[in-house]
């Protein structure tokens, strides 16, 4: 038992502390992390801005009433949520780093912008449903006070629908903040690199991937954690 | 009765086209003056909130012509945002904003579209919640009121607008028995003062005691209209008479 636990300690000490390697790891959580705060705000803003002229279209549909510039901009749309949803994230982030921006070095602009584009698709259909469930006698108070369907929408509708939806975006953001750890194949070196280049140095694989393994876990709970918190505090102000 | 038209509906249809169409309403013509209380009753289905909705447009008509204040509102290029400030609505089921205070609901519109400071719109909100009796309110949240408060609510935050109309959809109609005779004594309260009102409505007494006129609808089309004696007092029109025998 104690030889099992003073192998156990020797393996900590090579992955870790060894040729300083925590600070290697250290800076891998922050490319992890810059990736996927930065490709969330983009996903939340491309999914919001989605959302509202996919509801705007369908609302206007519903009244038999046409736009062309809507109808085009929601056609555009409906193709970004086919491809993006339609194909897996890692040929995305191929393509993004060989074919579109194959003249950029910048990998981090590569990452946040394949991981922003492809959030903002599941972001998009998830704030729609939360659109869909505000009663439509929001909209038409809003309206009959004499707002316009953009101030509504902003101050009456996406406030309440949010609310509704949180548990879900904490979903896509878990989701996103573990789909960061393909990014190596691009060259990045974030958590899930370090513990390869560990692994292939040391010829240690429990530790490093164990190891990450928890990191990322820790970093769910917390980002979970800070979900509920929000929800708690949006719920609160109702009664 | 004063020719200052307000509002001046003419041959107004709406059909509603899906799985089976619905003539909603069929060439309905009517006149709201200036300071006047018009009452609209008729069976379910007969269209009068189809006809109210028509008046700030929250639903298109598919013909006629809507004129607020001598302009036609139905044609596309008209803004109706700015028109549909000058018409405040009441609704069957409210509609406060769940999210905010009683005083975030009724400054929201004064300040996004008639630039008040927020001091002037809370001082407004707050003299007209003093007036329904709601001032210590102010800071609640919708859930924590009654349904005859969530209304009187909804009443003075339209109000809050300055408007030239109130239409009111059946905003008695959701409401505990007990909790009518509050929201009624309002809007009684705002006629006395003169605001021009558009009322659909299934309460006789508030028709007969406030009402200026009373017009009757049925199957979209608008079969009688008069003053309250004439509509209860000497019903002409054999619809209007069943109709009047079953809620009298």
């Amino acid at each position: 038992m104690s030889k099992w636990f003073a192998s156990l300690q020797a393996d900590f000490e090579q992955t870790f502390i060894a040729a300083d390697r925590w600070k290697s790891l250290i800076k891998g959580l922050g490319v992890t992390l810059e990736i996927t705060l930065l490709a969330l705000l983009i996903g939340v803003m491309l999914g919001v801005l989605v959302a509202v002229i996919r509801s705007s279209y369908d609302q206007m549909a519903a009244q038999k009433k046409s736009n062309g510039l809507l109808s085009v901009l929601n056609g555009l749309c409906k193709l970004y949520l086919t491809v993006i949803r339609g194909t897996p994230v890692m040929v995305q982030l191929l393509i993004m780093y060989f074919v579109i921006l194959a003249n950029s070095t910048n990998t981090v602009l590569t990452a946040v912008l394949t991981f922003g584009i492809n959030t903002g698709a599941y972001v998009a259909e998830i704030v729609r449903s939360g659109i869909m469930s505000i009663d439509a006698g929001q909209m038409e108070a809003g309206r009959s006070l004499g707002l316009n369907y953009v101030q509504t929408m902003w101050h009456i509708i996406i406030p309440q629908a949010v609310k509704n939806i949180l548990p879900a975006l904490g979903n896509e953001f878990i989701a996103l903040l573990k789909e960061t750890s393909i990014v190596n194949v691009i060259g990045m070196k974030d958590i899930t690199k370090w513990a390869i280049n560990v692994q292939g140095r040391t010829y240690q694989a429990f530790m490093p991937f164990i190891g990450i393994a928890l990191v990322y876990l820790v970093m769910v709970i917390i980002l979970s954690k800070l979900v509920n918190l929000l929800e708690r505090r949006l719920r609160s102000s109702e009664r | 009765m004063s020719a200052d038209i307000l509002i001046k509906v003419e041959n107004l249809e709406k059909v509603f086209t899906g799985k089976t169409t619905v003539r909603a309403l069929d060439g309905v013509s009517a006149e709201i003056c200036r300071g006047e209380v018009v009452v609209v009753i008729g069976p379910s289905g007969s269209g009068k909130s189809t006809f109210l909705r028509c008046l700030n447009l929250l639903e298109m008509p598919t013909a006629g012509s809507v004129v607020f204040e001598g302009t036609d509102i139905t044609d596309p290029a008209v803004d109706i945002n700015l028109h549909r400030q000058k018409m405040g609505m009441v609704f069957q089921h409210f509609n406060l904003f769940p999210h905010m205070t009683i005083l975030e609901n009724m400054t929201l519109a004064p300040m996004k579209l008639l630039k008040k400071s927020k001091a002037d719109a809370e001082a407004q909100a707050k003299a007209l919640l003093e007036r329904v009796g709601l001032a210590d309110r102010a800071n609640a949240y919708p859930s924590q009121l009654s349904g005859g408060q969530k209304q009187r609510v909804a009443i003075v935050r339209s109000l809050c607008m300055d408007p030239e109309v109130m239409l009111f959809d059946e905003p008695t109609s959701a409401l505990d028995p007990e909790m009518v005779g509050e929201v009624l004594d309002v809007m009684k309260e705002l006629a006395r003062e003169g605001m021009t009102m558009v009322v659909v409505t299934h309460e006789m007494g508030f028709a007969r005691e406030v009402g200026d006129r009373v017009l009757f609808m049925a199957d979209g089309k608008l079969l009688e209209e008069g003053t309250p004696e004439e509509i209860f007092g000497h019903p002409q029109n054999a619809r209007l008479q069943d109709f009047l025998a079953k809620v009298l």
